[in-house]
């Protein structure tokens, strides 16, 4: 079971962990200024909260360690150091776990290999959307948008970090705007063209990925690409 | 049999030895336990006596830094890197920004304090191409950051060392020490450069000012966010930035003051990158910070970048 602990003499009361739960964990009392743990069942152990304290000042207990892959085993082993504490030195990668961990790259290349024969024949388009669908599959479920409106918006969020998407829906043609687009910059830097493969995938996995969380059918009529910003087109269809 | 000490003293400012003497009547209960047998800033030892705790302050910036850590090393049982500068670089390691060769040119063939533009080459240490930490150079077995890490912290890590007892040494941050509450102000502009912030009970960063204190690790007590300046960072990065590769001191700042200022995030990030030099002062020369896929100091702050 996890438990968590809000170490309340460190909190500043700045309210980020009752927003960052998904699961709503926490509620925050204005009159003490302290955020409590009302629904501590609901924790599945994301952290999330704990990495938006600004203090750090929300410990979990039971939680389990994430295989430690993509961690950075020098700073991982700075950590105990600097702490003293044994508990926050995560242990080694066992044999097992590399087995785990090869089962797991076999199995993303084998659903790799479906994709691929599954669209070869169909093109780059059939592999974007596609990819885009398994992405909406994958994803999940505590955020399920209710419309297409909703996962237009939800998209346009998730998709912010890399791309500045501006969409518009007029009956039902939906026009999507790419302002700030992360595969125009990478092209930039490695001065070669925009517009090529890496484009028609992205704009069919963005497809792909509507198309499933909006419960659409999407038709592409028409990429529009420019120096600064490009636009893609496609007719709405119910699914 | 008392426990026996020795430090040396590579590139940093002397500060952290500074704060050993700080330690003041602490030093004197410390004083049935241990015996210092090599103290730079104390002692005239030139050699490197055998000892059980080893400590060093500073970076490796000359071919001398090096060698004596290597010696350190050799020297002791358990070698703690002591400080900012020791553990990542600190002040100093902004010459990882630079090659040695720019280093000198800035400083020296055309600096107003050096009317003869002499270089200092005869007679002293070698500077290497870049700066690092000790770890990139040894091995180190206990890290204590800080400029200089408080006496409270020292006096907990030397008793933990010693006996493994004594209280925890802490895994928050410095806004656990810091009285001031975060609250939203929405509608706050973003404030640059050194300035303070009026109101003595709000956060600073609800005020527009960009402190470090949520992504620094609490070696101090928070003295400067409780005197209404902004935290500089100079204890090193959490925890949490430590340990998650994609997490950043300017993601995490950017993020926590739009929301509670409503301050765009991509004005925090710019103002972060355009001042890297500053919020990135005494971190960026450890693999910890400049290996992050979301950081690119060369790119906002290195040669091509100088505002001569
Ligand atoms: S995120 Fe941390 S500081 Fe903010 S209210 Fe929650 S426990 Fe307190
Ligand atoms: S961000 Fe700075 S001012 Fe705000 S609570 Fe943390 S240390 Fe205090
Ligand atoms: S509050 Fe920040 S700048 Fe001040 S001593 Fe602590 S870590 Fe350094």
């Amino acid at each position: 079971m996890i438990t968590i602990q809000v170490d309340e003499k460190a909190c500043v009361s700045c309210t980020l962990c009752v927003d960052a739960c998904e699961t709503r964990v926490f509620a925050f009392n204005d009159a003490t200024g302290l955020p409590e743990v009302v629904n501590a069942k609901e924790c599945f152990g994301c952290l999330a909260c704990s990495a938006a304290c600004p203090a750090n000042a929300i410990d979990h207990t039971g939680v389990p360690h994430s295989m430690n892959f993509y961690y950075d085993l020098h700073s991982l082993d700075m950590l105990s150091k600097m702490t003293g504490d044994a508990a926050d030195a995560v242990p080694a990668i066992a044999s097992a776990d590399v087995k785990r961990g090869l089962d797991d790259l076999g199995a993303r290349l084998l659903s790799l290999g479906a994709v691929l024969s599954a669209t070869l024949r169909s093109g780059l388009p059939a592999v974007g959307t596609f990819a885009g669908r398994t992405l909406a599959n994958q994803l999940p479920r505590y955020r399920v948008p209710k419309n297409f409106e909703e996962a237009l918006a939800l998209a346009i969020e998730e998709f912010a970090p890399a791309w500045q998407l501006e969409p518009k829906v007029s009956g039902d043609t939906l026009t999507i705007t790419v302002k700030d687009c992360f595969l125009r910059r990478l092209a930039q830097k490695h001065n070669s063209e925009t517009g090529g493969d890496l484009c028609t995938l992205f704009y069919h996995y963005l497809a792909g990925y509507l198309s499933r969380m909006g419960k659409v059918r999407l038709r592409h009529t028409a990429t529009e690409r420019g120096c600064d910003a490009c636009t893609y087109t496609a007719q709405i269809h119910p699914s | 049999m008392k426990a026996k000490i020795s430090t040396e003293w590579l590139s940093g400012c002397s500060g952290c030895h500074v704060a050993i003497v700080d330690l003041h009547e602490k030093l004197l209960n410390l004083a049935d336990e241990v015996e210092f047998v090599r103290v730079p800033v104390l002692m005239d030892e030139k050699g490197y006596p055998e000892a059980d705790i080893g400590i060093v302050e500073g970076a490796i910036r000359s071919v001398h830094d090096r060698e004596a850590v290597e010696h350190m090393r050799d020297s002791v049982r358990t070698l703690v890197a002591f400080g900012t500068c020791a553990v990542y670089g600190g002040p100093s390691g902004i010459g990882w920004l630079h090659d040695s060769e720019s280093v000198f040119a800035q400083v020296y063939d055309g600096g107003p304090t050096n009317a003869g533009h002499e270089r200092p080459d005869a007679g002293a240490p070698r500077l290497e191409e870049s700066v690092v930490p000790i770890d990139e150079v040894v091995e180190v077995d206990f890290l204590l950051p800080g400029c200089p890490p408080s006496p409270y912290f020292i006096a907990a890590a030397l008793r933990l060392l010693l006996d493994g007892s004594g209280p925890k040494l802490s895994k928050r941050t410095v806004c656990s020490g810091c009285t001031r509450k975060m609250s939203r102000r929405p509608g706050t502009a973003l404030r640059k450069g050194a300035v303070t912030a009026a109101d003595e009970r709000l956060c600073l960063l609800s005020q527009g000012v960009v402190c470090m204190g949520s992504v620094t690790l609490d070696r101090c007590f928070s003295p400067c966010p409780q005197k209404g300046v902004a935290c500089t960072g100079c204890n090193g990065p959490s925890l949490n930035i430590i340990r998650e590769p994609q997490v950043d001191y300017r993601g995490v700042l950017a993020g926590t003051m739009s929301f509670l200022t409503g301050i765009s995030e991509a004005d925090v990030k710019a103002y972060i990158e355009a001042e890297a030099k500053t919020f990135y002062a005494y971190s960026l020369a450890s693999p910890a910070i400049y290996k992050k896929p979301t950081v690119e100091l060369r790119e906002w702050a290195g040669d091509g970048h100088r505002h001569d």
